[in-house]
């Protein structure tokens, strides 16, 4: 005989009404704006990447080995610094994007973007990614970490890279070379850069830069456009194109963050931890009743059979 | 002498042109675009000014354990004639090779000049010091090359060592060493000693310090083996001309090959120049173009660096310690990942194994249960004849 | 054997009354001495996988940061083997008492999936010194998908589960010495007390990570193909983990039961059967109006691996799920049988794409484990099975009739009476009832 519809309606409204009560006094305000607003870091640092500058030099790939004291990825062929993506050495590098019917081709410098809304962050278990909360960068510590390689997988960028040698591999990303502003000097990358290509500066000032170069430049930039300026959310590292952005590997992921648009109803499921709670109740008393009931023919069966009841 | 000119004042004295002074202060210019505080002017005319208001300096010269090529290496300047004007521009009062005077009168030139000039000349050293067994290995007028040495560098306001020997052993400290042939800064410990390694090096290294020193009162910029940043803060790769050739991955394999003849890059057979800090591939020697080992074909052999000359095999290829990109590029999207034929084969076989289970597992499921539909047949015809037998008795008995 | 089978033929109308260990088997087979074999193997690639680092034991590179130790052994395996939450359900919420036949087998092979699982995890993250963080509630990021799963399915293994499977261990100690008798009733009876809130939790916390293994691939957005990727996902992925796990419970009973010639309850297997069917049903209603709602069913008829998995999938999916149906009607155990297997196999597949086969970081990008990687994966199934063996030998697990507890008992008691030398050693055999107690 299976548990009856008003049986399960009964009991779970003993046990939920006091639940829903708090969620709404709490108010679906605040669930709205849990889940839909995003922070922006009130000093928010970045950087300005106009691919049509760049002259693709690679300075600013061997100077951020130096500022991050790693050593150059010669794995390719022993003899020149040439990683062909980022790896667990490599936390900038320049492409080369080339289409085949010789049509304008572009540069582009790969590094973290950190967004206003990372995804790595929002998966990352114990927070070992996490947004500086004045100047917006997205920073690793691993005292934290525990290797489960997840934000490899919701990086829309594919920017985090795991070191897979080793006994204490760790998480490579770019950090603005943080621990180079703290000394005022500028990131490794726009210190060495000849051309001005990749300049480094707040983001709002930023921001009103590239602007300021699409206004003087009417129809030289790709859609008129910054990319970063909304896309994923707003990212602090910005992005201007002769060429199409997604033809340099910049998705075109919408004004929606990931974690926004991807985790809106686990988020509000979850909300206070209010439904699992509700179903907990409930499935105990459902239960404890079952049980009692289980018990009786149990014990009935072992009079009738001499055999020891199993539980 | 007891009168102590000014440089300008003994340049016009001896007739050499101001077009010629012009001429050493611009190639000054190009020596040191940097790191000279002498050079750091606006125009050749300000640095011209500054060295003509200098007085000559006091330049004694010792030789020890040397080729001479030092010494050469500075003669051997012709357009302009500057072996002529750095004898106008500074005051050489002792050099064995360039002085006339021999056996005692040269002795006792050197004794003046120090008396002369006492804390004030500036010592340049070409060659080593022998040190072994007292350094009986080289003596002059009687006297170990190692008490001369400490003699006349006691009343020296600088000492430069010139060339590889003096700055740490050279030629004569190559394996066995049995002289115990060391550099000057192993034997002049109290006083700062200027190194300008080199076989041979470039003249105007020389020139450089020695100005610097005497025009601005201080010594240039020194690294941490007090070798001058401007000429020796750069490793020969970093400014090399066939730079792009090793960034492309062009290497020449042997003398004389293909590559050999399109001059491309030298490091595969044994070039230094990734681990050599000189300037030779911006200024070239003899002033004659690409007058230079790399310019000429030849792999850099590393002569100014302590750890290589004479240590390391002539086609010895060296490690790059600072990796540089090369000129090619990856493109936007790379291909990575795949299967190996062994963990394909795997899964093939435990594929393979799980479906062959379930194979059989099925085919006993459906041959048992046929088996068992005929036992219970058989078994109910069975129970259906003993009931048939029985109604058969019920039927006999009533 | 029991008297109601026909010739070892195990085809009757058997009850499943109580769960009988299976005697008369030898502990150690060939079979069984290839899985520790394997398992020896795993752990000594394990070993080395600690010294070197994952890099040269897998096939995982900077794109496919998850190799199949996480999606396979997780992500499938666990599901595979959560028959403890939907078997429990179905038979204490939802009180389909027949299945509690089943309860036992459910428990014991999800304990053993989940154990071999999260062995797995341990091994496959890369810094697990810092994984005691999960101490420290504050520090948790609750928004993370992965956070849930790891700390959930961590809780839920090491005490709701591992609680509900004492209770065989419990009656064979009870069995096996007099003196142990009075401490595990009281035990039991503790237990007893307890039992409504771990079982309550025992169905919360996989409800909570089955679904939230769905939701970790929420987060990959765009990089998981739109035929998979979905704001239901966590719905779906839970249901998947339902239907295979009645699979894996029913199917596996079923082998059991053929391989060591017990007798099969038809109406507990054709009960599974059913349920197992409506949930493939609803299953593929939600998923074929997810697909057909989000206007993506045109890329299931592109030519590309994506589309292939994606028939591959439904096709073994609605196939055993039809296979269940007519095997309610027809009564064919071997229809019944690939019915659970295909079933099972095809949610497999679903639960695998989105975290693998459909998941395409980079244009270029491909993923195919190694062979040390597989072997360890391999190995850790292996151990897993041998457990199961181990465990169905030495404890009350597979469901039988009575009659089966009472030869069983007459069996050890001819072939291994138990030493009695003195009072103080008087261990018992399993299934015999010493002459002290009363009824």
């Amino acid at each position: 005989m299976a548990i009856t519809r008003r049986e399960l309606i009964t009991n779970i409204a003993k046990a939920g009404v006091p639940a829903a009560v708090a969620m709404t006094t709490v108010g679906t305000e605040t669930l709205h704006a849990e889940t839909e607003h995003i922070p922006v870091p009130n000093a928010a640092l970045g950087l300005l990447y106009d691919a049509s500058l760049c002259i693709g030099c690679k300075a600013c790939e061997a100077a951020c080995n130096e500022a991050n004291n790693t050593p150059a990825d010669t794995r390719g062929d022993g003899l020149h610094q040439a990683p062909s993506d980022l790896n667990d050495v490599t936390r900038n590098i320049i492409k080369l994007y080339k289409p085949e019917d010789n049509s304008l081709s572009s540069f582009v410098k790969r590094q973290c973007m950190h967004c206003f809304d990372p995804a790595c962050a929002a998966g990352c278990p114990f927070q070992a990614l996490h947004k500086d909360r004045q100047d917006g960068i997205v920073l690793w510590d691993g005292d934290k970490c525990i290797g489960c390689r997840y934000c490899t997988i919701t990086c829309p960028y594919s920017v985090p890279r795991f070191q897979w040698k080793g006994l204490d591999p760790v998480v490579t990303k770019c950090e603005l070379c943080s621990h180079r502003l703290v000394k005022g000097l500028k990131p490794g990358c726009t210190s060495v850069c000849p051309v001005g290509a990749v300049i480094f500066g707040p983001r709002t000032v930023l921001l009103l830069e590239a602007k300021r170069r699409i206004k003087k430049n009417p129809g030289r930039y790709y859609q008129d456009r910054v990319y970063g300026e909304t896309d994923n959310g707003g990212t602090q590292c910005l992005y201007l194109s002769r060429v199409p952005f997604e033809k340099l590997g910049l998705p075109e992921l919408g004004s929606e963050s990931v974690p926004a648009r991807t985790l809106r109803w686990q988020k509000r499921i979850y909300q206070y931890f209010a439904l699992p709670a509700l179903l907990y109740v409930g499935l105990v008393q459902v239960i404890r009743k079952n049980l009692a009931g289980h018990e009786q023919e149990a014990h009935k069966r072992e009079k009738e059979s001499g055999l020891r009841a199993q539980l | 002498m007891s009168k102590h000119p000014t440089i300008e004042e003994h340049l016009e004295a001896s007739g050499v042109s101001r077009r010629s002074f012009i001429q050493l202060c611009s190639m000054l210019m190009v020596t040191a675009p940097a790191g000279l505080a002498l050079t750091n002017k606006k125009s050749v005319f300000e640095i011209a000014a500054a060295i003509g208001k200098t007085k000559r300096p006091s330049v004694i010269w010792l030789h020890f354990q040397d080729c001479t090529g030092c010494t050469e290496t500075l003669l051997r300047t012709s357009a302009p004639d500057v072996a002529h004007l750095i004898l106008d521009v500074i005051s050489l009062d002792y050099h064995e090779t360039l002085m006339a005077a021999s056996g005692a009168q040269a002795e006792a030139a050197l004794r003046s000049a120090m008396a002369a000039n006492a804390g004030k000349y500036v010592l340049v050293v070409e060659g080593a010091i022998p040190i072994k067994d007292d350094g009986v290995y080289m003596e002059m007028n009687s006297k170990p090359a190692v008490q001369v040495l400490r003699e006349v560098a006691a009343q020296a306001a600088a000492v430069i060592a010139i060339g590889s020997c003096a700055s740490w052993g050279g030629v004569p400290s190559a394996d066995p060493n049995p002289t115990g042939a060391v550099g000057v800064d192993s034997v002049i410990t109290g006083k700062p000693v200027i190194n300008l390694p080199g076989c041979p090096p470039n003249p105007y290294n020389l020139v450089g310090v020695v100005l610097e020193y005497v025009t601005m009162g201080k010594l240039p910029q020194l690294d941490e083996i007090n070798r001058p940043k401007f000429a020796y803060e750069r490793v020969i790769h970093e400014n090399c001309p066939r730079r792009a050739h090793f960034d492309a991955g062009r290497f020449a394999a042997a003398f004389g090959d293909e590559g050999h003849r399109k001059g491309w890059c030298l490091y595969k057979m044994g070039c230094k120049g990734p681990v050599t800090h000189a300037a030779c591939s911006t200024r070239h020697f003899n002033e004659v173009p690409n007058c230079w080992p790399i310019g000429i074909g030849t792999p850099c052999q590393g002569c100014t660096e302590k750890n290589v000359l004479w240590r390391m095999g002539t086609f010895e290829t060296v490690p790059i310690h600072l990796a540089t990109p090369p000129d090619t590029y990856p493109p936007i999207y790379s291909a990575i990942g795949g299967a190996t034929v062994g963990a394909a084969a795997l899964v093939g076989a435990v594929a393979g194994a799980l479906g062959g289970v379930t194979w059989v597992h099925s085919q006993r499921f459906a041959s048992s249960q046929e088996i068992g539909m005929e036992r219970i047949e058989a078994d109910r015809a069975e129970l259906e004849k003993i009931k048939a037998a029985e109604k058969n008795l019920d039927k006999k008995e009533d | 054997m029991s008297s109601t089978t026909v010739n070892n033929v195990p085809i009757t109308k058997a009850r499943w009354e109580r769960a009988v260990p299976v005697y008369g088997v030898s502990l150690v087979s060939p079979f069984f001495l290839l899985l520790v074999a394997m398992a020896l193997l795993a752990l000594l690639l394990t070993a080395y996988r600690e010294l070197v680092g994952l890099g040269p034991v897998s096939g995982m590179n900077d794109l496919f940061g998850w190799g199949i130790w996480k999606t396979f052994n997780v992500v499938v395996l666990t599901a595979w083997g959560s028959g403890a939450f939907s078997v429990g359900i179905a038979a204490w919420v939802f009180r389909r008492k027949r299945l509690q036949a089943l309860m036992r087998m459910a428990l014991l092979t999800s304990f053993l999936a989940y154990a071999c699982g999260l062995f797995l995890l341990g091994i496959d993250v890369g810094r697990p010194w810092n994984f005691y963080w999960v101490l420290f509630p504050w520090n948790w990021n609750l928004h993370s998908p992965m956070a849930e799963v790891a700390i959930c399915m961590s809780v839920y293994a090491m005490v709701p589960l591992a609680l509900e499977n004492i209770p065989p261990v419990l009656e064979r100690l009870w069995h096996f010495d007099e003196r142990l008798q009075p401490g595990v009733e009281r035990f039991e009876k503790g237990l007893h007390k307890f039992f409504p809130w771990i079982i309550a939790l025992a169905y919360l916390l996989p409800g909570m990570h089955q679904s939230s293994l769905g939701a970790l691939m929420l987060l990959a957005g765009n990089r998981v193909h739109p035929l998979w990727q979905t704001p239901l996902l966590p719905l779906l992925y839970l249901g998947a983990a339902a239907f295979m796990s009645f699979g894996c419970v029913a199917g596996g009973t079923m082998v059991c039961c053929l391989v060591w010639k017990r007798a099969m309850d038809m109406e507990v297997l054709e009960e599974a059967a059913r349920i197992t069917a409506w949930l493939i049903s609803g299953w593929l209603v939600v998923r074929v109006l997810d697909i057909l709602f989000r206007g993506v069913l045109y890329t299931a008829f592109q030519s590309n691996r994506c589309a292939a998995v994606f028939w591959i999938e439904t096709f073994l999916i609605t196939y055993g799920g039809w296979m269940l149906c007519r095997s309610l009607r027809d009564h064919k155990l071997r229809t019944m049988y690939l019915g659970f297997t295909l079933s099972s196999l095809g949610g497999m597949v679903y639960r695998f794409s989105p975290t693998t086969l459909a998941y395409i970081p980079g244009p270029k990008a491909l993923y195919f484990p190694s062979t040390i990687e597989l072997l360890v994966a391999l190995g850790f199934v292996a151990m897993g099975i041998a457990g199961f063996l181990l465990a169905v030998k030495l404890f009350a697990i597979l469901p039988a009739p009575n009659q089966e507890w009472r030869d069983m008992a007459q069996y050890f008691k001819l072939r291994k009476p138990y030493i009695r030398w003195t009072k103080y050693f008087n261990f018992g055999f399993f299934g015999d009832k010493l002459p002290t107690d009363s009824d």
